[in-house]
């Protein structure tokens, strides 16, 4: 059963995916029931995704994620906050992203 | 941040840039996993029409046959090619579209990188076993399936089938 995104959480990428960066876009494959689906389940971030996704390494948390790119961005961390929630409940509703800790 | 439009969208195989889908297949094949596809082309119709969905799965270990209908590393383009294996000498593989005139030349076993195990088309799904192509490679081969599917389109067969 799917729980809720929190900031306290460490998320990383599943080992049911495919990730390749081709010609400047981030590509994700998820490998639904053993295909790679490129018909109905490709998926490309866009650069807000891409910023997000290299920092999703299993360790930092949600909230040392957003903390980090509100400096890099110098953006209001409560902006980022939103990004950062409303991109991991897509990527873990679809597995492509596994809660590491 | 960047850009604050929504940061993951789905994409569509044919707006990938060029080369990505035989990136992209391997990767999915390495790790022992099935890859689908929309297909385009007329060289393997009836069999496999332009724009139906194709799987191609790994050979997990065994040789390829003849009769598999297989995805390869096309040797003059690198692209993925889906044509039918109708041939094995020394290890090399002929293939070629059951609709096309020529075979894609001999190819070693590491350029097949998989076959092709399902096809969908109109709300159809076909599964394929690898046991019952030979016949209809040596047809491919000999350029009689061709012969045939177009005699039967000239007398008004029309073929729902892939076999």
């Amino acid at each position: 059963m799917a729980h809720p995104i929190g900031l306290e959480s460490a998320y990383g990428p599943s080992e049911d995916v495919v990730v390749r960066e081709i010609e400047g876009e981030l590509i994700i494959v998820p490998l639904v029931a053993g295909v790679g689906d490129l018909e109905d389940e490709l998926f490309t971030l866009n650069e807000t995704g891409r910023a997000i996704w290299q920092k999703l390494d299993g360790r930092r948390t949600l909230r040392t994620v957003v903390s980090e790119l509100a400096e890099e961005f110098d953006a209001p961390a409560s902006a980022i906050e939103q990004d950062v929630l409303g991109l991991l409940e897509e990527l873990e509703r679809r597995k492509i992203v596994v809660r590491k800790g | 941040m960047p850009d604050p439009d929504r940061p993951a969208r789905k994409h569509s195989d044919s707006g990938l840039p060029s080369g990505s889908l035989t990136e992209l297949m391997r990767e999915v094949l390495a790790k022992g996993k099935s890859f689908r596809f929309r297909a385009r082309g007329l060289s393997m119709s009836p069999f496999i029409k332009d724009g139906d969905v194709v799987t191609v799965s790994p050979l997990g270990g065994t040789a390829p046959r003849v009769g598999d209908v297989a995805a390869f590393l096309h040797p003059a383009t690198g692209k993925v090619v889906v044509h039918r294996i109708v041939r094995e000498r020394s290890g090399r593989y002929d293939l070629k579209g059951d609709n096309a005139a020529e075979s894609d030349g001999a190819l070693p076993t590491e350029r097949v990188l998989g076959v092709v195990t399902q096809v969908e088309r109109d709300g159809e799904t076909i599964r394929l076993g690898r046991t019952s192509g030979a016949v209809v490679a040596r047809l491919s081969r000999t350029g009689l399936l061709r012969k045939a599917v177009g005699a039967a389109r000239r007398a008004g067969v029309r073929s729902r089938g892939r076999r």
